[in-house]
């Protein structure tokens, strides 16, 4: 949906790229086997990291063999299918049903006919994802009506505007026993990082369009990166703190590059304007 | 109990040096310094008593019974917010975010009625423990502005001025400026049972 949360390449050993590629192309496929042909243009790495994050410790990496949904004339090695990847496509389908409805909301009639058109598209699609997870659909939809009214009211918080997206990252780990609050805390934070992220991002074309922005109402009209940049620090310093309570096996190593230098890395790029070019890289070449 | 080799992740016939360079990476990424306030603090120190015990049990095992005195980081916690004398409403809201109990210690403060530092410093904590990093920060300011005097609001403050470079990061993520040597050495060498810096 973003696209924030993606691994530092140069510094990835290369079977964590091995891993992580496999990840993604099994999230693809998965959701092509739940959803239909159109439900893998909703796959994007912010999901891979979640799957990544759900995976069982204990279970090893085993790729095998599958078609490319984009070149079905290629195989690459996949993840199987497991409740992990479940679980993340199940919720990329949900949010961003909600992430559409509410762009339909916030535009006209006309402007909103794309955003309209894809629901319709997707509609069938967010009924049986909706039915598969519906603590998370129902997390989702109050916390983006939660976030809607704080954008009419202009909320002039930081904390208080990203804290309902972060609570909807949250719920989209299980909350129970231990692993729960491990996950729970960094997928907050997570979800904190991103809509702040996405906040400095818009902050021109917000600016230029009229529309609320949390950065430029909490440090004024040319926002302040410094002080965004340590409280996103901030958020990237519990990440780490929540990571290294957490157990996950082979896929450690891989969730601690995406943490520690991955989300740094954008972190940068957003702040100093070079994420437009940088979010239209691949992670990897088109020649394997 | 588990096996103490594979909490340090060593293995059994590891020398004496890799078990204790084993033992002080642990002790790094678990310190108490890293989970301040945290919400998973409690996670964090049974974590670092399982490695201090396992440390132990090897450590008694290679020198015949013989075992070091530790008990280094025991209290790491407790003592966060214990300072001084103060207000009775201030001490139970004290009490009451040590317990995780953030609504209610919110709801305390808020009926508290006058603001003074303590009041915004508990606010900061309580926004801290929330996740609401930029209120913590900004209620931190304010009550090292009410009492400059106060050493531990600045260190509240100090600590969140730090940002990313405070925390601790696995070898080869860290940037060079990960550690302030002096801060990290006043901070550490007090509770490292080695009685030096910690990294």
């Amino acid at each position: 949906m973003f696209g924030y949360v993606r691994p530092m390449r140069p510094e990835l050993k290369c079977k964590d790229l091995d891993l992580y590629q496999a990840t993604y192309c099994g999230l693809c496929r998965c959701l092509r086997r739940r959803y239909g042909l159109i439900a893998p243009m909703l796959l994007n790495f912010d999901f891979t990291f979640l799957a990544l994050l759900l995976w069982e410790p204990e279970e090893r990496f085993t790729p095998c063999p599958g078609r490319c949904h984009g070149n079905p004339l290629r195989k690459r090695p996949m993840c199987p299918d497991s409740p992990a990847l479940e679980l993340a496509a199940d919720e990329s389908v949900v949010l961003a049903w909600w992430k559409l409805r509410d762009s339909v909301q916030d535009s006209g009639l006309w402007r909103g006919l794309p955003a309209r058109a894809l629901g319709w598209l997707l509609k069938p699609a967010y009924q049986k994802a909706a039915r598969r997870c519906p603590g998370f659909d129902g997390t989702a939809r109050d916390s983006l009506a939660e976030l809607a009214a704080l954008e009419r009211e202009g909320c002039a918080c930081l904390d208080r505007a990203a804290d309902p997206f972060a609570r909807l990252l949250q719920a989209a780990a299980p909350a129970d026993g231990e692993r729960g609050r491990v996950l729970g805390q960094l997928l907050y934070h997570l979800g904190r990082w991103i809509y702040l992220a996405d906040g400095q991002d818009d902050l021109e074309e917000d600016r230029l369009a009229g529309r609320y922005n949390p950065v430029s109402a909490r440090y004024g009209p040319d926002g302040d990166k410094a002080a965004l940049a340590l409280t996103m620090d901030h958020s990237l310093a519990q990440m780490g703190a929540a990571l290294q309570l957490g157990e996950f096996g082979c896929r450690g190593p891989l969730l601690e590059n995406i943490v520690y230098l991955g989300l740094p890395m954008v972190q940068g790029a957003v702040l100093d304007g070079s994420w437009s070019r940088m979010k239209k890289q691949k992670i990897w070449g088109k020649k394997q | 109990m588990r096996d103490p080799y594979s909490v340090l992740g060593v293995s059994q016939n590891a020398s004496d040096e890799e078990v204790k360079k084993a033992y002080r990476e642990l002790a790094r990424k678990y310190h108490p310094d890293n989970y301040q306030n945290n919400p998973l603090s409690d996670l964090a120190e049974e974590k670092m008593k399982e490695i201090n015990e396992a440390y132990d049990t090897i450590t008694k095992q290679r020198s015949g019974g013989y075992s070091r005195s530790s008990g280094g980081y025991g209290g790491g916690y407790q003592g966060n917010y214990s300072s001084g004398p103060s207000n009775p409403i201030y001490a139970r809201a004290r009490a009451m975010i040590n317990a995780g109990d953030l609504q209610g210690a919110e709801r305390l403060l808020y009926e508290a009625g006058q603001k003074d530092g303590e009041w915004y410093f508990l606010s900061g904590s309580i926004a801290y423990r929330k996740g609401w990093m930029d209120e913590a920060m900004r209620n931190y300011s304010i009550a090292v502005q009410m009492d400059p005097g106060n050493m531990e609001y600045q260190q509240a403050l100090a600590v969140m001025r730090q940002g990313r470079m405070g925390g601790y990061q696995p070898a080869g993520y860290g940037s060079s400026a990960q550690c302030d040597p002096c801060t990290t050495y006043l901070c550490c060498s007090c509770l490292t049972p080695w009685g030096g810096p910690c990294c």
